[in-house]
């Protein structure tokens, strides 16, 4: 084996065109971080109203309301399907391809949600049914509510003990923080309900979201070079990072949507919503910020105070 | 790359670990062909077989309390007022019969004390009771796959209880938890013969397993049978001579017709019995663990497959095979179209085979791996398989930041810069993966019912990233890139 030195592949001067041309160190920070803070106050102004209407961000599903949902693919119509529920509380027909019908319940007492169930095992014994009460709802809807705030907290301790620097860290949560409430408001207009798997989804924006910023980060403040150099490079490294995030859970959405496998079909839905508002948030919110940041302390030669990881030995920029 | 360099590569720890692990999980998924069908050893949770689950929820509360009268004196007053059992659980109060804290605290007031805390549920013990009498319930139907889970709080009340039941429908889970056996208590006439003495709608009431005398090391389970019962019981015992020759004529405990109990009258009860109706009686099952163990289950027979607290079902799904079926299909479907269209985004990126093909190599293993995991740890549902999708688009990132730090400047680095350039990659990755995990942690933890599996799977999936997989990339890009 030999080592040599050839050139593949080179970030910031010769990448392949992503079809979207975005120069990262074409605007000030003031401009940057303009249309993600209106954004995020709409949003934050739509998971407001929200929360004070039903005491969460974004309209509850069945999982924490409490309700049925049914799924079953069916030939029957709308107008046969809430015919032969008559005598129960149906709230909601909703039509798929394929034949996909999703149907969901209001609250009802126990006795009736067991002929129910019977009917449905009588009619399309192949239906999937789940069944939430009101006070195991209000339940589940306790613990997501703090399983998101434990999250957020535990997310934005894991970045300032990375960073160790107050700007920076406060970057990378705010943009985590917009992600996630951005995706928020944006359910609350496309009416994707907070169900469990919406609530995981969330979850995993908070990781997803919080990669792209790290590396920005990361290679702002931990290498050396000029800052439009670092951050251009970031942009080309981080941009087909969520490209293929989005790719895969773009997959996940279609497949779901074809199958009609709701679930995943949400999950995939809340995935990409948010992996879009990352872009936003990464490359104009924390890249805004941070390139503030660094401008102010005096450019490139800041390097050096934030760096317990840095090369020792200085690698030729151009 | 020639024979040599490839043979050097896989004697590499981190490459020849992934291999191993990759086999090892292949191994343990096991895909196989059984009567001409494809099956693998993948657990599947109730969404992708066929299945049902209840959650149910106990009518019963634990409360904390304060008086200055003797506790048991408190305790029997509260009785008196609510007609409930009421058991001292540590420092608090279980109340085997639903009460709201406004309808209790004047019942508190009037018995001399009030009320510190109020929680619905019941102490864990009792939820374990009750998880043992479902477990022995479900038993006896014969071999179905049964999951019985307690959802307690961090306060150790527990409120749910989950019943998760594959291969049956809703109706017939319903039915199971409802079941009850058929309780008899016989006597023995002569040799194996015996004679029925009463049923078990005769026994009012049981007690936990309790030693006794107390602190003895020996274990029994006390009931009280009703009025009629008791009599029942006397006139039996006397006309078999159970009273008067205990040892020859056992009395006999049968459930559905299975001797699960037999033992002679005590002399003091043989006695008693000659001149009064007993209504409390003990069974005594020995001494140590397995008296212990004998007890428990004796308490599960004799509350003839009824539950100690009342419950309610408080939510309840169910899944059919052809819907759990496709279901499989169309997650199997997913996860290649992801894995496809991320390799194709990669390869537009890099146009460069040599890099893009280990790339999605190492993403499937990690995929491989996750599922071979998954074999001895949780059953897949689809949360779990949207994690697994989820964790495929963190790995892959994760591989760009590699491949991008090594090539940073577009040149391949020599070996010293290399490893300089990697560990920084793997800073980066590391504090991502430390982000994730934290984020998931809280579900991982919480037995959010169905979220579990979800945030188990992401965070198994960024550790064998972080510990595994992106490490050996780093190797094997490292090979390819130098040539």
């Amino acid at each position: 084996m030999t080592w040599a030195t050839g050139t593949i592949y080179s970030p910031g001067c010769n990448y392949y065109d992503m079809g979207f041309t975005y120069d990262v160190n074409r605007y000030t920070p003031k401009q940057m971080v303009i249309i993600p803070m209106i954004l995020l106050i709409l949003a934050l102004i739509s998971v407001g109203i929200t929360m004070a209407q039903t005491g969460l961000p974004v309209k509850p599903g069945i999982d924490f309301s409490g309700g049925t949902a049914v799924t079953v693919f069916t030939t029957d119509s709308a107008e046969q399907i809430s015919a032969y529920f008559a005598g129960y509380p149906l709230v909601g027909i909703e039509e798929g391809i394929n034949n996909g019908k999703y149907l969901t319940f209001s609250n009802m007492p126990d006795a009736q949600f067991r002929t129910l169930s019977d009917l449905i095992m009588a009619k399309y014994p192949d239906a999937k049914v789940d069944q939430i009460g009101e006070a195991f709802g209000k339940t589940l809807q306790s613990q997501a509510v703090l399983a998101l705030i434990f999250s957020f907290i535990g997310m934005a301790i894991v970045v300032f003990i990375t960073f160790r620097i107050f700007v920076p860290s406060v970057a990378v949560v705010l943009s985590a923080f917009a992600d996630i409430v951005m995706t928020a408001g944006a359910m609350n207009v496309l009416g994707i309900p907070l169900t469990l798997p919406t609530t995981a989804a969330l979850l995993m924006l908070i990781g997803y979201s919080v990669d792209s910023d790290i590396l920005l980060t990361m290679r702002v403040l931990k290498r050396q070079g000029k800052l439009e150099e670092k951050l251009d490079g970031a942009f080309h490294t981080g941009i087909i990072m969520t490209s293929t995030a989005i790719a895969a859970v773009a997959a996940m959405w279609v497949v779901s949507w074809y199958g009609q496998v709701l679930v995943i079909n949400l999950i995939a839905s809340v995935l990409l919503i948010g992996l879009a508002f990352d872009i936003l948030n990464t490359w104009l919110t924390n890249a805004g910020i941070i390139k503030w940041y660094v401008t102010k302390k005096g450019g490139p030669g800041l390097t050096g105070t934030a760096t317990p990881r840095q090369d020792t030995k200085k690698r030729g920029g151009k | 790359m020639n024979k040599d360099e490839i043979i050097t590569l896989l004697k590499d720890w981190r490459v020849a670990l992934l291999i191993i692990l990759v086999v090892a999980s292949l191994i343990a998924i096991y895909p196989h062909f059984e009567n001409g069908e494809f099956t693998t050893n993948l657990q599947y949770g109730l969404d992708l077989q066929k299945g049902a689950w209840l959650q149910l929820e106990f009518k019963s509360e634990v409360v904390g309390f304060q008086t200055d009268k003797p506790v048991n004196e408190f305790i029997a007053s509260l009785k008196n007022q609510t007609d409930a059992e009421i058991f001292l659980v540590g420092d608090k109060l279980e109340i085997r019969k639903l009460y709201s804290q406004a309808e209790l605290t004047p019942i508190f007031e009037k018995a001399g004390g009030k009320i510190t805390s109020y929680q619905q549920g019941v102490a864990k013990a009792t939820a374990d009771d009750v998880k043992r009498i479902l477990e022995s319930k479900i038993n006896s139907l014969g071999t179905r796959d049964a999951r019985i889970n307690t959802l307690t709080g961090l306060d150790g009340v527990t409120r749910y209880i989950r019943v998760e039941l594959a291969g049956v429908t809703m109706s017939e889970a319903q039915q199971v938890v409802g079941k009850q056996g058929k309780f008899e208590i016989r006597v023995i006439t002569t040799g194996n013969q015996s004679e029925h003495v009463v049923f078990g709608d005769t026994i009012t009431g049981v007690g936990n397993p309790t030693q006794e005398p107390p602190g003895s090391g020996k274990w029994g389970v006390s009931f009280t049978m009703s009025e009629d019962g008791a009599k029942a019981l006397q006139a039996a015992a006397i006309q078999y001579g159970a009273v008067s020759d205990p040892e020859n004529h056992e009395l006999q405990m049968l459930l559905d017709g299975k001797v699960i109990y037999s033992a002679p009258l005590s002399k003091e009860l043989a006695a008693n019995l000659q001149h009064e109706v007993v209504r409390q009686l003990l069974a005594s099952t020995g001494a140590g663990a397995t008296g212990q163990q004998a007890a428990q289950n004796l308490e599960i027979h004799l509350r003839n497959g009824a539950l100690p607290v009342d419950v309610t079902v408080a939510g309840s799904g169910a899944v059919s095979a052809s819907l759990g079926d496709h279901f499989k299909v169309i997650c199997l479907l997913a996860g290649i179209l992801a894995l496809i269209t991320v390799g194709l985004v990669v390869y537009y990126r890099y146009r460069e085979p040599a890099i893009v093909l280990p790339m999605v190599c190492i993403n499937a293993s990690e995929i491989i791996i996750l599922l071979g995991i998954s074999v001895f740890t949780i059953q897949l549902d689809l949360a779990t398989i949207a994690g697994l999708i989820a964790v495929l688009g963190t790995g892959i990132d994760q591989l760009i930041i590699i491949t991008d730090e090594i090539l940073h400047e577009g040149k391949v680095p020599s070996p010293n810069i290399y490893q300089k350039r990697l560990s920084r990659a793997l800073g980066i990755i590391v504090a991502s993966a430390a982000t994730v995990v934290i984020a998931m942690l809280p579900l991982a933890l919480m037995d959010l019912s169905s979220l579990r599996g979800f945030a188990i799977i992401t965070i198994l999936g960024v550790l064998i990233g972080v510990t595994i997989t992106r490490p050996a990339y780093g190797r094997i890009i490292m090979a390819i890139l130098s040539k």
